[in-house]
């Protein structure tokens, strides 16, 4: 069983900074965190080796060099390999191109699992499990709070979404793309104490453009489908309050919102 | 003449917010809105939408790869020049496999249409909502993004007479099969519900009404602290500094000043409706609905039109 986590390293939200005359994000200053839906996922792939440990785990990430600290960490945590893809040429990928990068690496690689989180805190787009689902033509369900993990090797699965109000219990044959949901049970342990400063420099790779046979054109900004030309803050006062009085007319306006939105079906 | 393709799963809401979104972008154009998605989902009979494309129930709408195939073979068909989707946990994986098969970008979650001559600006939440982005399509292929339910709102209320048609392909056994649904158990916490009826000391005397207002519209009481301190609710459903952080999607705070302490329990809260004797209570700066008055009065009122019309 080989299982391959997507994951992405995503800017701390709890010390969010902006700077709010040059109207742009003040990255430098936030801190550095694995996406938490990515951490359950490999926090499954672990569990699932725990249970069969002949079980393969390596984690790709699309990200800059910096990362590689937090990517050794993982692989202090019993993950086999680790695999960068980082390359100046990447800046600017949109949904699009990131998962056509990401799919570029998986074609050359054998699997029977992708495991990714369901969104990120950062983009928060959930595009990239889909998309890199639909190169490589393979299923795909996101929302996931359990997975079976025992009998993974039948290379059939069975696995709970959540779907708004309901549960859905799937019955699922491999390989696929999984995306997990943060309400689900599985949590990355800590490094060992007398493991923080392994050396496991020899199963980290990095891989760049040239090496997935990709041109420069079909990636970052040049190869994106869509750009960002602004960002802002949401203004704080709101410019489409409705004042109304407790009569017959106000009633209407909350009525007609309530029905509107949905609130009353 | 602009050829606009929705995608519904059978959610009115969700619906309406897809039309009022297209109503955006092509208000003064010349437009034909088709809506497609599988059989028992769609209207019947004269409608909203111009045409109505049925698939075959045969096809699963959990099953994207399937689904993405046959919406392939539909744009091939009719080329159109705007596709929108719900962005519900379905419409989120199924519209960006349809973008990398069209070659095309998507945006998520778009909240706010700006159109600027012939562009159109896609405004959306990033980074956990902290930050709007304001984001253009690149690529010659058509656009497309996902809509949340409420965003939008649509104007038009004249029916079309609709033209039905079916469209089926033969596609690939499928890969995943549905085992069993489950209702989800219902949570007593105040922080899991998507609608608060909340009470200050303006309704005090009257709080066991919230409940009434609260059973319509499938939402859970909260309270101010002034409402616990003085005993007449358990301290579990106070929102606020030293009581519980909510994001729900609609606060209705009846008799609420609005300190400083209760309104750093409310975070993300898409809207807030708030009623009050006074309107410059502080917690009315935060409203998107003001209705000046009496709070028992307004729950009375609100339960009668909303008995008399469903
Ligand atoms: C350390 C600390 C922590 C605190 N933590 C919290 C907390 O977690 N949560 C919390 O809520 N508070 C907290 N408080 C208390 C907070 O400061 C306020 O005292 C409290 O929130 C006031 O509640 P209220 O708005 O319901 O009542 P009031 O201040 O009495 O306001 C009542 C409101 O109702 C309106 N009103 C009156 N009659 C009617 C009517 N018939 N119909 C409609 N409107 C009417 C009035 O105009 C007014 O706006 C804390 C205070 C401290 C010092
Ligand atoms: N740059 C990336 N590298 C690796 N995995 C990614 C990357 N971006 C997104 N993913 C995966 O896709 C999921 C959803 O991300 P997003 O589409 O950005 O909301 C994440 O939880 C990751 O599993």
């Amino acid at each position: 069983m080989k299982i391959i986590c997507l994951i992405k390293f995503v800017p701390n939200m709890e010390d969010f900074k902006y700077d709010y005359e040059r109207n742009v994000l003040i990255r430098d200053k936030m801190n550095q965190i694995l996406n938490p839906e990515d951490a359950c996922a490999v926090a499954f792939a672990l569990s699932v080796k725990k249970v069969e440990p002949s079980t393969e785990i390596e984690v790709v990430c699309m990200g800059p060099q910096n990362t590689i600290p937090k990517l050794e960490d993982l692989l202090r945590l019993n993950v086999n390999q680790a695999t960068l893809i980082s390359d100046p040429a990447f800046a600017g990928s949109d949904t699009y191109a990131t998962s056509k990068v990401l799919a570029r690496y998986l074609e050359q690689k054998p699997y029977d699992l992708i495991l990714t989180g369901t969104h990120t805190l950062d983009g928060d787009t959930s595009h990239v499990p889909a998309q890199v689902a639909q190169w490589l033509k393979l299923p795909h369900l996101s929302n996931i709070i359990r997975i079976q993990n025992d009998n993974i090797d039948s290379g059939r699965l069975e696995l709970s979404v959540d779907h708004e109000d309901k549960i859905m219990t799937y019955a699922l044959s491999l390989p696929a793309v999984l995306s997990l949901q943060k309400d689900c049970p599985y949590k990355l342990p800590y490094v060992r104490y007398e493991d923080l400063n392994k050396k496991v420099s020899d199963r980290l790779h990095v891989v760049n453009c040239l090496d997935l046979g990709l041109s420069r054109d079909e990636v970052g900004f040049d190869g994106s489908k869509t750009k960002v030309i602004k960002t802002f803050v949401k203004p704080m006062t709101r410019q489409d309050k409705l004042e109304v009085f407790n009569d017959e007319t106000g009633i209407q306006v909350v009525y007609d919102f309530l029905k509107e939105k949905g609130y009353l079906s | 003449m602009k050829k606009i393709l929705l995608y519904l799963e059978g959610n009115r809401a969700q619906e309406l917010s897809l039309l009022g979104a297209c109503e955006r972008m092509v208000e003064h154009q010349d437009h034909r809105i088709t809506a497609v998605g599988i059989k028992d989902t769609l209207p019947s009979g004269n409608s909203l939408y111009d045409e109505i494309i049925q698939i075959d129930d045969s096809i699963k709408a959990y099953d994207t790869l399937q689904l993405c195939e046959l919406l392939e073979q539909l744009h091939l068909k009719h080329s159109y020049d705007i596709i929108l989707f719900p962005a519900s946990p379905l419409g989120r994986i199924l519209a960006p496999r349809l973008a990398i098969v069209l070659h095309t970008g998507l945006v998520a979650d778009v909240t706010d249409i700006v159109v600027n001559g012939d562009v159109i600006e896609m405004v959306r939440p990033a980074y956990s909502g902290k930050l709007m982005a304001q984001i253009i399509s690149t690529s010659k292929g058509p656009l497309m993004m996902t809509v949340r339910s409420g965003v939008f709102t649509s104007k038009s209320t004249m029916l079309k007479e609709t033209q039905y048609t079916s469209f089926n392909s033969v596609t690939q056994g499928s890969k995943i099969s549905l085992l069993e649904t489950h209702d989800k158990p219902s949570s007593k916490d105040i922080r899991d519900s998507k609608v608060l009826i909340s009470g200050g000391g303006g309704v005090l005397e009257h709080f066991d009404r919230l409940h009434e207002l609260a059973f319509v519209l499938n939402a859970q009481v909260s309270a101010s602290r002034r409402v616990v301190d003085s005993g007449v609710v358990q301290r579990k459903i106070q929102v606020g500094q030293s009581g519980k952080t909510v994001s729900p999607k609609l606060y209705i705070a009846l008799g609420i000043s609005g300190s400083v302490q209760h309104i750093e329990g409310l975070k993300n809260v898409e809207t807030i409706i708030a009623v009050n004797t006074n309107k410059h209570a502080p917690i009315c700066s935060l409203a998107t609905i003001v209705v000046e008055g009496d709070a028992v009065a307004f729950i009375e009122k609100l339960l009668n039109k909303i008995k008399i019309t469903v």
